[in-house]
């Protein structure tokens, strides 16, 4: 009681941050600017991340850094919000290091099964160095899965990766790897919001999570019926095993005939209710998802549940940021930007 | 204390006379524009929409005082009269024609001091080297390339197995400056991996040379010589400026104003070969206006009612006396009311100037402000007034309460030789008295407000509002019934009349205010409707939205009196704060006894006059004016022309 109670601050502080977030009026305002230094510019100007370009030249920032400096304040976002009260103390607080560390481990698993030499070092966030607690500057010298297991033995990612058959020429499959790592990931996270938080918190904690799969899952099944003609029991086989809407209903979605067909069943679902019109799966289920998200954020007195919902609404943002860069780059109208948005 | 008279203005003339006819309706000071037309089917009409020619010459001018260091400022003079665009074009560039090399010669020196400052900072990070720049610049088997890094990506360059050395200079928050050196045939993959580590190569120029300190050293004494040069530069363009100052300033004069004047041009119509201009001038001005333009032959005033254009609403100028006119401000600040409507300054002005002088009333804190509204009356007539007429208020109540500065008793000799008994009234004493007698107060300016209303829905031939409404005679005989049954029954205890008879005369104008939208069709049309725009109100619909809309009346005819408690408030909370004042006096030493009763008064005067000034405008807004007054009028603006130094063209 008294822990949620000495938390309030923190929720508080988070509240204030949500302010700054872009509106959908800023999208607009972005989206119709005509170059990548008039874009630069207007971020650096905003609230949010006039701190982050404090040291760079909007005119002549490189673009691929410009998104880095994104990612960058929002992974430094979370890291002050953690330490602000000692939340990181927590395991569960952990979560955003630990989705790093994945990204980094699949990055070296493709690097592996690409063949290309060296390209993880030049991809890996330099701001994520010092906080994970794998060695991914030793493991990038990985030559093949092998080395990698290796490399990781004794941390958490060792054991799931070592039950991973290796194929003769010393890969690994990237969708099992990945499916296996993000499943102990939410494993994890679900085991910890349920044992290390009580009552309210660890419900909505548990709802929150069991969305996001859920969501994961039906924008992944989707593309698998749409692009790939996957059958229902090869989309079940590759998707994770947590459902917040039940394992028959989402079931139900896999063995749809179509992929509209499978639209319009999740158009009955809570991740169709009130969603935009649009052609593009991920603009719905996300525009859904990010309601409910802030829902949970303005309701919310937990700290831990405003923020991991706080977290995953500022990778939207940034998401649609990078999204409004890309679309300035190769000069796509601002209104075929506003579209790929997730703004709801 | 109504709403002055206007006229409708027609002006009608050739296109010749067009500018001097926009010109004289500006001078005249009381012409209020408005477009020739509204109506897009009237295509015998059209609007001037030609581009201003002024708008080149006057940027030029304004660029040329900016450039020779010359302030604008309004320049009386007759010798630019009638120019045209091209002319000032013509006087424009033979100016800049003089200042234009020196002017280049300038610019192209600042450019290259800000090249050099931006070398400085950039050699500033470089200071951890010490070796000639053009020497490492010079070998011949090694690439080297200065710039920066995000300090992030520093950790990864030991992982790197290719054959390059990084040199840090210096680490900020969030960037390393430093210089990498590799092999010649490495360059291009070298140059590569940096480039997707975000490195940022920094192109010195030629001219730096030596080591670091010995480049910022050449680098600020380059700064120093140019610098030098700009300076001279400056004065010889100030010994120009000199020479054109008055020419510059009276053609930027004259071309703000012809700017201006054609500006105008956009709410004029064109007929054919003539132009028409539509407007408002006040009815007792309108013949001097129309005067004006007598010697213009060609030009036709035409004065018209201020209804003969269906299209044109008359802008509305209040008129008030002189002890009403500065709280016109604050209905103007409300809204102003429409055309031949009611013009409640007056009201406004006496029970603002009572309501201010019962809830601040003291004599010498009164005096003070009386005194200060007349100074302030110097930069500000209407707040002046205000202040001077509420602290004259102030002055009359204070003395009613015998309070002067804080001390309560000062007056009561002066009333004891006078043989009045009753007063002064202390507030602490009479508490109840002076609450009831706010209730009262509120209770009787409703019952104005309702008056004014029934008043005013009478004259536009309104019997919802006048008649049936909460508002009207309907809600003035219900709330006069309820406080006097109130009264007479709980505080007076006398049995006016029976208790049916009350009822009656609550239950007969409930049914009216219930019922006022189909009575006031029936009393208007003859016919019987329960809704004037809605065709399909149902009985039901109509019973549900009548029934919460009665709940809302009832409910602001008991908040809107009881809000006037806050008059007795603020008497007491006057005098309570005062109490403090005195209190504090006893308690200091004798030296500081002036002291605390200056400042306890200035505190008292600055934050209790304040809040009850806002608070009397709550209660005007709110409890008052929204019993009668809509404010749906035009302000009247008169045309004119303003200098200003800012060109938005």
């Amino acid at each position: 009681m008294l822990e949620n109670y000495s938390s309030n601050a923190t929720t508080a502080k988070i509240r204030a941050k949500y302010a700054q977030l872009f509106t959908q009026e800023d999208y607009r305002e972005l989206a119709a600017l005509r170059t990548v230094p008039e874009a630069a510019e207007y971020i650096s100007r905003s609230a949010r991340f006039r701190e982050a370009f404090a040291e760079v030249d909007p005119n002549t920032i490189h673009r691929g850094f410009l998104e880095e400096l994104l990612y960058r304040e929002n992974f430094k976002t979370y890291i002050r919000l953690c330490k602000f009260q000692g939340l990181d103390k927590q395991p569960f607080f952990g979560f955003l290091i630990r989705r790093s560390e994945i990204d980094c481990i699949l990055s070296i698993i493709n690097r592996i099964n690409s063949s290309l030499d060296r390209t993880f070092l030049s991809d890996l966030p330099g701001y994520l160095i010092k906080y994970l607690t794998i060695p991914v500057m030793e493991l990038s010298l990985s030559q093949t899965y092998e080395d990698l297991v290796a490399g990781l033995k004794g941390t958490r990612y060792g054991k799931v990766l070592k039950k991973i058959p290796v194929r003769e020429d010393g890969r690994a499959d990237y969708t099992e790897c990945e499916l296996r790592l993000r499943t102990a990931y939410y494993a994890e996270l679900l085991e910890q919001a349920d044992k290390e938080f009580t009552g309210s918190v660890s419900d909505e904690l548990k709802t929150i999570i069991l969305r996001e799969i859920d969501c994961r899952n039906i924008i992944n099944a989707y593309r698998m019926k749409s692009y790939f003609g996957y059958s229902p029991d090869e989309i079940k086989r590759r998707s994770l095993t947590y459902y917040g809407i039940g394992k028959k209903n989402m079931e139900r979605l896999y063995e749809a005939a179509d992929p509209e067909i499978m639209m319009d069943m999740v158009n009955h679902t809570i991740y169709g209710k009130n969603s935009p019109d649009t052609d593009n799966i991920e603009v719905e289920i996300n525009s859904v998802k990010i309601r409910r998200l802030r829902h949970y954020l303005t309701g919310s007195t937990n700290a831990p549940v405003a923020l991991y919902a706080f977290i995953i609404l500022c990778d939207i943002e940034v998401s649609n940021l990078v999204h409004i860069i890309e679309g300035i780059r190769y000069g796509v109208e601002a209104a075929a930007i506003e579209s790929q948005l997730i703004t709801l | 204390m109504a709403i002055e008279k206007m006229a409708l203005v027609n002006i009608i003339g050739r296109f010749e006379d067009l500018d001097e006819t926009l010109i004289r309706c500006c001078d005249s000071g009381c012409f209020h524009i408005e477009p020739a037309f509204k109506n897009e089917a009237n295509s015998t009409v059209k609007l001037l929409n030609e581009k201003n020619p002024f708008g080149v010459p006057l940027k030029e001018f304004a660029s040329l005082a900016t450039e020779m260091g010359i302030e604008l400022k309004e320049t009386k003079g007759t010798r630019f009269n009638g120019w045209t665009a091209e002319q000032f074009n013509e006087l424009s560039e033979n100016i800049d024609s003089e200042i234009e090399e020196k002017n280049g010669e300038k610019q192209k020196l600042a450019t290259e001091v800000s090249e050099l400052e931006g070398a400085v900072l950039q050699v500033d990070h470089l200071r951890g080297m010490n070796s000639d720049f053009s020497k490492i610049f010079a070998c011949k088997h090694t690439a080297c390339r200065i710039g920066r890094m995000p300090a992030d990506n520093l950790a990864k360059l030991q992982y790197y197995d290719q054959t390059f050395f990084f040199v840090p200079f210096e680490t900020t928050k969030d960037f390393c400056w430093g210089m990498y050196f590799c092999a010649n045939g490495d360059k291009e993959l070298v140059d590569s991996i940096f480039r997707s580590m975000f490195f940022e190569r920094i192109h010195l120029p030629d001219y730096v040379s030596g080591n670091t300190d010995e480049a910022i050293a050449k680098l600020n004494d380059q700064i120093k010589n140019k610098k030098a040069e700009i300076e001279a530069l400056d004065k010889e363009i100030a010994v120009l400026a000199e020479k054109h100052d008055q020419t510059i300033l009276e053609a930027y004069t004259a071309l703000k104003k012809r700017y201006d004047i054609f500006e105008l041009r956009r709410k004029v119509g064109a007929v054919k070969e003539k132009f028409y201009i539509k407007g408002f001038v006040p009815k007792k001005q309108a013949d001097k206006f129309s005067e004006s333009f007598d010697d213009m032959e060609e030009v036709e005033v035409v004065l018209l009612p201020p209804d003969a254009d269906a299209y044109c609403t008359p802008p509305t100028v209040l008129k008030n006396g002189w002890f009403t006119r500065p709280y016109s401000m604050l209905v103007e600040m409300y809204g102003l009311p429409k055309y031949n409507g009611f013009n409640p300054t007056a009201f406004v002005a006496i029970t603002y100037t009572l309501l201010f002088g019962i809830m601040f009333g003291d004599l010498g804190q009164g005096f003070l402000l009386f005194l200060g509204g007349l100074i302030l009356g110097r930069k500000s007539k209407q707040a002046g007034g205000i202040v001077a007429r509420c602290g004259f208020s102030s002055m009359i109540f204070g003395t009613l309460y015998g309070s002067v500065f804080g001390f309560e008793e000062l007056l009561d000799p002066v009333f004891e030789n006078l043989g009045i008994d009753f007063l002064p009234l202390k507030a602490f004493e009479q508490s109840s008295f002076i609450l009831l007698t706010a209730v009262g107060i509120g209770i009787f300016l409703i019952a104005v407000s309702m008056l004014l209303n029934i008043y005013i829905g009478f004259r536009e031939k309104n019997y919802e509002k006048a008649v049936f409404g909460c508002n009207g005679i309907a809600g003035l005989i219900f709330y006069g019934s309820l406080v006097t049954f109130v009264v007479s029954k709980f505080i007076l205890k006398i049995e006016l009349a029976s208790s049916a008879v009350f009822a009656l005369l609550l239950v007969i104008p409930g049914i009216c205010i219930f019922c006022r939208v189909p009575f006031a069709i029936a009393a208007k049309y003859k016919k019987w409707k329960l809704s004037e725009d809605e065709e399909d109100m149902t009985v039901g619909g109509f019973i549900v939205e009548n029934f919460f809309e009665m709940f809302e009346f009832l409910l602001s005819y008991v908040s809107n009196t009881m809000s006037f408690l806050r008059v007795g408030g603020f008497v007491l909370s006057h005098a309570g704060m005062m109490l403090v004042v005195m209190t504090l006096l006893n308690m200091s030493a004798t030296a500081a006894k002036p002291f605390t009763l200056v400042i306890g008064n200035l505190f008292v005067m600055a934050m209790e006059g304040m809040i009850v000034a806002i608070q009397i405008i709550r209660l005007e807004f709110y409890e008052i004016f929204s019993r009668f007054y809509e404010s749906d009028g035009k302000e009247f603006e008169p045309m004119s022309v303003s200098f200003d130094t800012e060109v938005n063209i």
